[in-house]
């Protein structure tokens, strides 16, 4: 039974934590209800159903086809066990409470730095997943064959898919401001990070480790989390918690990175689904992208400097590692 | 534990080279003897390799967010033996060498400006080995008999809290040599002495960065005594 219903949107940034709802807060970030549990779909295949009206450049059949490949990019991951299943092309419109979950574009101008979303409809008790739409704006130019003047399609819908299977923005990036407003991406280590690589870019097809990590915690496998670690800590700004602030760990066997955030009154992070082994810790201010596009509340701290924690931690096999504390100080 | 082809065949021939070696060699000691030796070492540092932490591009190159350069370091060691005279030119040691090495990364280069910085975690390195001894005493100095070693074993590194186990093969080849102080053909106690030995060992697996194997240089005295 669901004790009640709620529509939530997600753009390139909107509600994803909240730093009162304490969970422990995993690598990346996920979706949570109000009380901190995971948004996540239980159904052993989640239906989706497609626009049946294309835009310049992308036919209904091109925009079916790309989504599909995204879907299978999600599917891929070895160590999760999400599914989809294309039920067909429907005249149904996102973000329309019908209980069924519709990819399409729609034309929305007045969205000028927004160029895909995703809502939900989930049980506000449970955390399951009901319904997600998706849009791609088409106020801006769009491709499935890496056109250099137009957004890449199959990977702004890894992105979104992203959103729809209930992982949240990660902040593995770094950015500039552009002169004539937003920002540009210098460099992104996950598909989720909110802001596109950009025109031409088909980058985005690929998942890299932090989303990897994200889909596989959510949805594990059955030996994922038996293989995988966890390095847990807290920031501390002398003798009070850092919230939101962004922690990653770069795996020094294998180079990789995974994401996650300081959340809570004590500044808890733990990231989870890590390759066991020894990690660097980085803390940095949630700089890179507008706040909003990671929490909902107010409160979260930049003013501090990019810190490494002094000692290598270790993700052990199977567990998470022991609790440590990353001091930083203000900028 | 990983055994990768060209540490194999370097083994092999490392092997066949002092096989060949001793055939030369005069005889000097016991069948069926067995010797037992402790003592005290230095496993020497070595370096891991870089590897940057980067973010991926729109064109697919790298952006490195930092820079990250990994080794060990030095570390004293505790060692003990056994060995059996095979003939009177060859033996086998089996050999425990117990050692905490620091694992040492230094972060560079980080593009928000953060200070370089050296992070560290304390090992607890085993190895346990056994090895071909051949000696050589044709080059023998008066009492000092020296002789050539190769051999392979299993590396063991433990991460600090014990919470994770790493594996691996650590092959080696070495010298060194032996003083006996006394000397017997008779009694239970055959023999007191001291023995000296260098060693380079490969390590593969492991703690590594990519997996690239990594030589570390040893030396070891320890005090024997043959029964």
């Amino acid at each position: 039974m669901m004790a009640s219903l709620r529509r939530r949107w997600i753009r390139t940034g909107f509600v994803l934590l909240s730093l009162c709802a304490v969970q422990s807060a995993h690598a990346y970030s996920h979706f949570t209800t109000s009380e901190g549990t995971r948004l996540r779909w239980d159904a052993p295949r989640v239906r989706w159903f497609a626009t049946e009206r294309g835009v310049p450049g992308v036919s209904a059949t091109e925009f079916q086809a790309a989504l599909a490949r995204a879907f299978a990019t999600w599917e891929a991951v070895p160590t999760a066990t999400v599914a989809f299943e294309f039920v067909g092309f429907t005249s149904a419109e996102p973000f329309e409470d019908d209980g069924v979950s519709v990819f399409g574009f729609q034309n929305h101008p007045e969205m000028e730095r927004v160029i895909g979303a995703t809502t939900f409809v989930f049980d506000t008790i449970t955390g399951e997943l009901v319904e997600s739409d998706v849009f791609f704006n088409s106020a801006f130019t769009w491709s499935t064959t890496g056109d250099l003047e137009r957004f890449d399609l199959q990977s702004v819908a890894v992105h979104e898919i992203g959103h729809f299977v209930g992982l949240g923005h990660s902040a593995l990036g770094e950015t500039e401001l552009r002169p004539e407003g937003g920002r540009r991406v210098l460099g992104a280590a996950a598909v989720m990070f909110p802001i596109s690589l950009g025109r031409g870019s088909t980058k985005d097809r690929e998942l890299q480790p932090d989303d990897i990590a994200g889909i596989s915690d959510l949805y594990p496998d059955g030996e994922f989390r038996a293989n995988t670690g966890a390095v847990r800590g807290r920031v501390r700004r002398g003798n009070r918690a850092v919230p939101g602030a962004h922690v990653a760990a770069f795996n020094i066997r294998t180079g990789t990175l995974t994401g996650g955030f300081a959340v809570g009154e004590g500044g808890e992070f733990q990231i989870a689904g890590l390759s066991p082994g020894a990690y660097v810790i980085r803390v940095e201010p949630l700089d890179d992208a507008d706040v909003e596009s990671f929490f909902s509340s107010a409160g979260v701290d930049i003013d501090f400097q990019v810190t490494f924690h002094p000692r290598l931690v270790v993700a052990p096999a199977g567990g998470a590692g022991q609790s440590f504390d990353v001091a930083v100080r203000p900028k | 534990m990983r055994v990768s082809g060209p540490c194999f065949l370097l083994f092999t021939v490392v092997m066949l080279c002092l096989a060949s070696a001793a055939r030369a060699q005069s005889a000097a000691t016991v069948p069926g003897r067995i010797e037992v030796a402790v003592g005290l070492g230095v496993v020497g540092g070595a370096a891991l390799g870089s590897d940057d932490a980067n973010l991926r591009t729109a064109t697919g190159s790298d952006f490195r967010l930092f820079g990250a350069e990994s080794r060990f370091g030095a570390a004293p060691t505790l060692e003990a033996r056994a060995g059996l005279a095979l003939t009177r030119r060859y033996a086998m040691e089996v050999r425990f060498a117990l050692s905490h090495p620091e694992l040492l990364t230094s972060i560079s280069a980080d593009v928000e400006g953060a200070p370089d910085s050296e992070l560290t975690e304390r090992i607890d390195q085993y190895v346990v080995d056994a090895a071909l001894l051949v000696r050589l005493d044709r080059i023998r100095i008066g009492p000092v008999v020296p002789f050539a070693s190769a051999g392979a074993g299993y590396l063991r590194q433990l991460h600090e809290g014990l919470t994770l186990v790493e594996e691996g093969t650590a092959y080696h080849v070495g010298g060194g040599v032996k003083h006996r102080f006394v000397s017997r053909g008779r009694g239970f106690l055959k023999a007191v002495g001291l023995r000296g030995d260098v060693r380079v060992y490969l390590f593969a697996g492991g703690i590594a960065v990519r997996n690239r194997p990594r030589p570390h240089a040893a030396a070891a005295g320890s005090v024997f005594v043959a029964f």
